[in-house]
This record gives structure tokens, sequence and C-alpha cells, in this order.
């Protein structure tokens, strides 16, 4: 037998075992590092600025006087709304793709969802900024602005660049995660109920109503948590059409204003911080990374209580 | 009349449902038609070849192979090895759980976090001083291949162990130690869906801009060593769209293209290479 | 008759449960032995204590000596020496999908030692011809393991344990999930294998056992109720289990 001796092979084992120990523990140490690395760096932020951080609207380096509230805002509301307004529009395209397309469409359709995904997010920037802008500008915008002005929801001028476009950009990128993941479970409905409602005369979309969406609904509240943490998350699209005032909301109401997010603060401002201004960046950052992994969190742990009910 | 008001309910969320999935499809065939229109508008064969000193994206297209190709060569195989001990040996315990939620949130962190992060390790650490930065591309590919390890672990741990214990088990009863077993049966079977989810990283953090913007920096020249600023069609684009100057947002229109056209094939081969079965998500 | 396999006083679990309780057996050399007895009687455990895979299950627990040629593979033996004497085919056919069917037949010397491609085609050649599947597949040498039948699947893993020259190979129903004709083929071989090596093989099928085996095991319960010649358990078995689990009356 010229097979090697099994000590040798023990030995290769432990080390083999050892290494991929010690690979899981650099990305462990990573996660950490970037997590000291955000605290470290706020610190000075954190001590200088205090609660008034989280509270403050004036963004001034010259003055050294930095509140986030303008920054927190903005990114709150434009992913809040844009996966609001995702949510029907997503379980739609989910409900149509599993029910009602035809067989052969299907390939078709979850290559263009897909494709929705993959769309690199300064493409939908260079699209929103030199495209649909001008068009909302003249053809939306400035129309209910004619008509419904006086409320301050709606009031002018009309920018084309605002929190408005922010989110139907966002709106647009959010779809696909929660349709792909709704489409997967509908999906997995159990069958033989299925049969047996249809059976008892039930259409379609009775089915679904009954059947499909209360077996799905936990997994779609994780989709849409997962589809919320992109929102909040995205940088390039939104820095290119929200305008990047600072006030927003707190200078008027109007959602065609221009405003600004976390995201879109920092990507354009760091480059030149320096100082107290860049500390205080990334506490912007680390508020967002705390968010951000909360949120991560809920959905996953929701998505894990789907796959142990047997489905997701 | 009862069952008639029921057919019209039927017929009313059907075409419901078809307009909403219109309503989304059709943007998406918008920005396709745009970035084609626009882009091939700045395309010649000199657009791509020469760099962008010369009014072309040559360096760009260039620079964005380096950067990724340096964030696979560490996100990949620390992304392989990770999902491998998550698949094979850390089925339990307290550490493998670590390992795996720290895998689970590391996806969840913005890109721009990321890309902080390389900028403050890397671009800040190397400075002389806050007037003159070291911008290099190899903070970019840190900031990347981080971004690559929990697209690649997931796939990786995911396509081991759907691997039926039958197969372990008969690499079991010829002798073979667990290391030969793992990756020269195990991971050999797997490597399919390793290849593929490495290709959608690849074509994931080929679109990723924010992590870019300040630490490659940008060039306006081709790229003479990794340890520089570097062009990218990412940061281009970002660039030239908002200059506002027409021929600038021209070559960013061309860059874009060039770029969703990478997305797009890698997202179509992994399509055609992975059967028409619906898999997205989690 | 030469002792192969001496087992004393061997005992398993699972978590609480005790799966075999106090078995002693003397398997013979170069013989068919045939495990026989109802679904969880413990039959399975067995013979995955003789190559050290039952302990690979969570919660599992051995006490007791298995000694091969005189030597204990409970002791200073490794698990992977004890596993490469001691060859397995299980119930579900599992070539690896990964490898040839050539490369199949050789796996185990190709994944742990050095050979020469030359040395381990005519290895993988002389292994397919032993269990009867060169001629259904010369001309498929290069396609995948997993293409083949389920049967022929089956001859291939039993190819594959033979290569590794096993003092002992084990089979787990490794006709279960097959159809008759194969059912047939496998049964010839097995038949066969005696010349060469030792086999002990569970069956749920009482009359395999009587067609194919020299010593028969009744367990049942974890317990080894009667060891003896194939011919004396089916023509005038000691015990009234036995008795009543081979005439069919329960199992």
């Amino acid at each position: 037998m010229k097979a090697r001796k099994s000590h040798f092979f023990k030995l290769q084992d432990s080390l083999f075992k050892y290494f991929l120990i010690a690979c899981s523990l650099i990305v462990v140490g990573l996660f950490v590092a970037i997590f000291l690395m955000l605290f470290e760096t706020s610190l000075p932020s954190i001590y200088q600025n205090g609660w008034s951080f989280l509270t403050g609207l004036v963004w001034d380096p010259n003055n050294n006087i930095f509140g986030a509230l303008p920054a927190i805002a903005g990114t709150l509301i434009s992913a809040a709304v844009a996966t609001l307004v995702a949510i029907p529009l997503s379980i739609g395209i989910a409900i149509f793709f599993t029910e009602y397309a035809p067989a052969r469409s299907k390939l078709v359709l979850s290559l263009f969802i897909d494709l929705l995904a993959a769309i690199p997010s300064v493409i939908y920037g260079i699209w929103g900024l030199w495209i649909i802008a001008p068009l909302i500008k003249t053809n939306v915008e400035q129309p209910i602005i004619g008509a419904i002005g006086f409320i301050p929801l709606f009031s002018g001028p009309a920018y084309g660049l605002s929190i408005f476009l922010a989110i139907v950009i966002l709106t647009i990128m959010v779809i696909p995660i929660i349709t792909a993941i709704t489409i997967e479970l509908l999906s997995k409905t159990p069958v033989p109920l299925k049969e047996g409602m249809i059976s008892l005369g039930a259409t379609k979309s009775e089915t679904i109503r009954h059947l499909g969406l209360p077996f799905a609904r936990l997994g779609i509240v994780a989709a849409v948590i997962l589809g919320l943490g992109r929102a909040l998350g995205e940088t390039m699209a939104v820095t290119m059409v929200i305008g990047n005032s600072y006030y927003w909301p707190f200078s008027g109401y109007s959602i065609f204003a221009p405003a600004t997010t976390i995201t879109s603060k920092i990507a354009g401002a760091v480059g030149e911080a320096g100082g107290l201004e860049f500390s205080a960046l990334l506490e912007m950052a680390l508020i967002l990374m705390v968010i951000s992994l909360a949120v991560n969190f809920i959905s996953r742990s929701l998505i894990k209580r789907t796959s142990k009910r047997g489905f997701g | 009349m009862h069952l008639l008001s029921r057919k019209r309910k039927e017929t009313f969320v059907k075409i419901l449902c078809f307009l909403v999935t219109a309503a989304v499809i059709i943007p998406l065939l918008w920005i396709i038609g745009d970035v084609i229109y626009n882009g091939l508008a700045a395309w010649n064969i000199s657009f791509l070849v020469s760099p962008v000193i010369q009014g072309g994206i040559g360096n760009a297209i260039l620079g964005t192979f380096i950067i990724n190709g340096m964030a696979c060569l560490f996100g990949i195989p620390l992304g392989v090895l990770t999902g491998m001990y998550l698949s094979e040996y850390g089925q339990e315990g307290w550490f493998a759980s670590m390992v795996r939620t720290t895998v689970e949130s590391l996806s969840g962190i913005p890109s721009l976090i990321l890309g902080l992060f390389a900028y403050a390790t890397i671009i800040i650490a190397l400075s002389q001083s806050a007037t003159d930065r070291h911008y290099t591309a190899i903070a970019s590919a840190l900031a990347l291949g981080l971004m690559m390890i929990p697209l690649v672990g997931k796939a990786t741990e995911e396509s081991m162990r759907v691997i039926s214990n039958d197969i372990r088990e008969a690499a079991i009863a010829l002798g073979v130690p667990k290391w030969i077993r793992t990756t020269r049966i195990v991971l050999a079977i797997a490597k399919g869906g390793v290849l593929t989810g490495s290709l959608l990283a690849f074509a994931r953090i080929s679109g990723e801009t924010a992590p870019l913007l300040f630490t490659a920096l940008f060039s306006n020249f081709w790229p003479t060593g990794i340890n520089q600023p570097m062009a990218s069609l990412q940061v281009l684009i970002y660039n030239y769209a908002l200059s506002g100057y027409p021929n600038l947002v021209t070559q960013a229109w061309g860059a874009a293209l060039f770029l969703a056209l990478i997305v797009v094939a890698i997202n179509i081969i992994v399509r055609v290479y992975t059967k028409p079965k619906y898999k997205e998500g989690f | 008759m030469q002792t192969k396999l001496d087992v004393q006083d061997l005992n398993a679990w699972f978590y609480q449960k005790q799966a075999l309780k106090n078995v002693n057996v003397k398997i013979p050399e170069k013989m068919v032995t045939a495990v026989i007895g109802p679904s969880g009687c413990g039959k399975s455990t067995f013979i995955r204590c003789i190559n050290r895979m039952h302990e690979l299950v969570p919660g599992a627990k051995v006490s007791g000596k298995v000694l091969l040629d005189g030597a204990d593979i409970y002791g200073t033996m490794d698990p992977m020496d004890v596993r490469r004497k001691v060859g397995m085919v299980f119930q579900k056919p599992n070539p690896f999908p990964n490898m040839s069917v050539a490369d199949n037949v050789v796996a185990g010397l190709k994944l742990l030692g050095t050979y020469k491609k030359q040395e381990l085609s005519e290895l993988s050649d002389a292994n397919l011809k032993s269990v009867g599947l060169w001629e259904e597949v010369k001309d498929d040498l290069k396609k995948s393991g997993a293409s083949l039948s389920g049967g022929q699947q089956q001859r291939l893993c039993i190819a594959r344990a033979l290569a590794m020259n096993p003092e002992v190979i084990l089979m787990d129903e490794p006709s279960s999930a097959l159809d008759p004709a194969s059912t047939a083929k496998i049964e010839e071989l097995v038949k066969k294998l005696k010349n060469e090596t030792t086999v002990i093989i569970i069956t749920h099928n009482v009359q395999q056992a009587a067609r194919i085996s020299d010593m028969t095991a009744f367990f049942y319960l974890g317990e080894l109720i009667e060891f003896d010649q194939t011919a004396n358990i089916f023509e005038s078995p000691k015990n009234q289990l036995t008795e009543r689990y081979i005439t069919g009356r329960f199992g």
C-alpha cells in the first residue's frame, strides 16, 4: 500500500481545521475592526457634541457646530416611504408571477427582476439625474404645485432634484428585493391546501388572499425589512438625485424640495473633511451602521422563524 | 350574480397585478434603453481604448478590473474558507454561531461604511499629512473584498450543505481524512455553486461606487501600479454625470453602458448556467 | 474455521438509548455472514461499530472490544486505518458525482496515496471486471459515476470498496433500493466475493440471507439472539424468536 501514514493525515486534519478557524477569525476580526474604527474615530465628536448631535439642525464646520438630525431624518423618511410604496407593488408582481404569468414568460420576467436588482446604483443615479429629474420637474412637480401648492407638503418651487425623486428611485431599487423573496415564499404555498381550495371552487385571487399571503406573511415582513435595510444604506443614486440641501424637513415640508441623507452627506463631505468634522461624519456613519445592523438582525431572525415553520 | 361578481373580482386582480408588473418593468427597459442609446452615442474604438485624458474610458475599464481583481484575491478565498468552515466544521457551538452572525451582519453593512473603513485604516494611516493624502487602489480593493466575503461565504456554505450526507459517509468509509473529503469531494461537488456565487459577487462589486470615492479616487491616465490613485468606471460615471459639461456627461453615459454590459452579461451567464429555477435573496 | 473478527462485550448508545447490548460474536474469515432482524434491532449500529462509523453520530458511545485478526480496532488503531481495512457499501448507492466511473473505483487510492496513472487505471479496470461491470461500462469510463443506473452504481460502489483491498467488507442492505434483476446480480457478486474477503451483510430479506450467506446472526432489540450456520438457523433454530422471525410471523 502506497498510502501515507494515518498520523500524517491526522496532523494535516487538525492543521486544516485550525487554518479554517483562523480564516473565520480574520473575518470576525475585520468586522470588529470596522466597528471599533467607527467608534474610536467618532469619540471626539461624541465627546464634543454630546446629545445635541442627534437633535441639532445645523452643520457648520467653520464654527465646529454639528447637528445630524436633518440627515438622520432624511435617511429614515426616504427609506421608509420608498419601502412602504414598494410593498404593494412588489406583492402585486409576485402574485402576477406565481399565479397569472404564462409559464414561458416566467424566465424573462425573473431575469428582469434580477436585473432590476443588479443594475449599479450609480447608473440609477445618472438616469435619475439626467432623464427623470427634468421630466418629473415639468410633468409631475410643476402641475401638482400649480394645483395644490397651497398644501405645505406639495409647495413650490419645483427643483427636479428632490427628496421626492430620491424616493422614486429608491422604490425602484427596493422592489426587486421584496419581490424576489415574496415569489419564493408564494411558490412554497403547500400544494395540497392550494388544490383543496381550488377544488372547492375558489378563484386564484381568493386562494392567494386566504392561503398564499397568510402563509407567506412573516417572510414578507422579513423581506420588507431587508429592503428597508438596502434603502437606508443606499448611497450613490440618492446622492445624485436628492439635491443635497441640509435643512429639509426643518426648512419646510415640501416633498419637492432638495434634502440630504446620512450617506449623501458623508459621500459629499468626507473627502475634504478634517478634524472634528471628520469625526462627526464618522459618528453619523456609526449611527447608520447601528440602524443597518439592527434592521438586518430583525430581518434575519424573522427569516429563521419562517424556515423553522417549514417554509422559507 | 354572486358568481359573476367573483369572476369580475378575479379579472380585476389579474389586470391589477399585470399593470403593477408592467409599471415596474417599464422603468427597467427605460433605463436599459437610455443607457444603450446615450452610451452608444459615445462609443467608438478609440473611446474604449484611450485613457480619460484623451476623452476615452480605457483606463477606467482597466481600473475597474484591476480593483475588482484585487478584491477577488482577498474576498473569494476568505469567503470560500469561511463558508467551508460553517458548512463542514461549524454546525454547532458558540464560535460557529459567532462566525455565522458576523458573516450575516457583514452583508448588512452599507458599502459606504466599508469605504470609510478602508479610508480611515489605509489612506489616512499612509498619508504624511491631511493636505497630502496618499490615495491607493489597494484600499478600494479592501472595501470591495469585504463586501464579497459574505456573498461568497453564503454561496459556499449553502452549496456545500445541500450535498447529501451519503457522499460524506462514502468518503469516511474509505478512510479518507476529513480535510481531503472536504476539499476534494464536497467542495469539488459544490464548485458550481461557489463559482456562481463568486461571479454574482463580482457583478455586485463592479457597480459599487461609494467605497471607491475616497480611496482609489480617480486618475486621467493609464495605471502604472496598484499602490496609487486609479480610475474606475463607477467613479467616472459619478464625477462626470455631476460635472454638467455635455461632453463629460456623454463620456459618463459611455462608461455606464460598459458597466451595465459587465453586470448584465454576468447575470445572464449565471442564469443560463444554473438552469431556469427561481433563486434570489436570503 | 479461522476467526476474522472477534466481537467482545460490545455495547453502543445513542445518548441515553442503548442500541446494542453486550454483543459477543466470532465472525469467520472468507465467509458471508448475514445479519438479520426487524427494523430498529441494532443491526445497522452493529456493523457501523465494526468500521468505527457509529461514533461519528452526535450522542453516540461505544464500549467493548472488536478484534480484527487479534488487534482491537478500538485500541491504538486509528479510525481511518480501521476504515481502510474494513470497507463499507451503503443502502443507497453513493458514487462520487464529481468523479468519472473509472476514478470512482480508485477514489480511495487516489485521495490517499501516491499512485501512478497507469497503476490506477489498471486497478480500476481490474475491479470493474471483478464486480462484473466492465462489459457494461467500458465505453463510458469517462462519464460521471452518477450517470449509471442504480444497480450499476451499487456495483461501482462495491468495486470502490474492493479497490482498497479490504480485510472485511460491510454491506448495509445493498440491494434494498434496487430492482429484482439488479438484486440478483448483487447476490451473485456477494457469493463470489467470499473467495477474496470476509463479507458481513445486513439484509431485510430473510430469503436473501438464506440464499447467499454461510453464517447468520439474528438481532432483536439490540441483542444478538442467535448466531449459527445459516443452514442451522433456517432448519432448526434454537430460539423461538428466531423461528418466528424467519417464518415471517413478525418483523
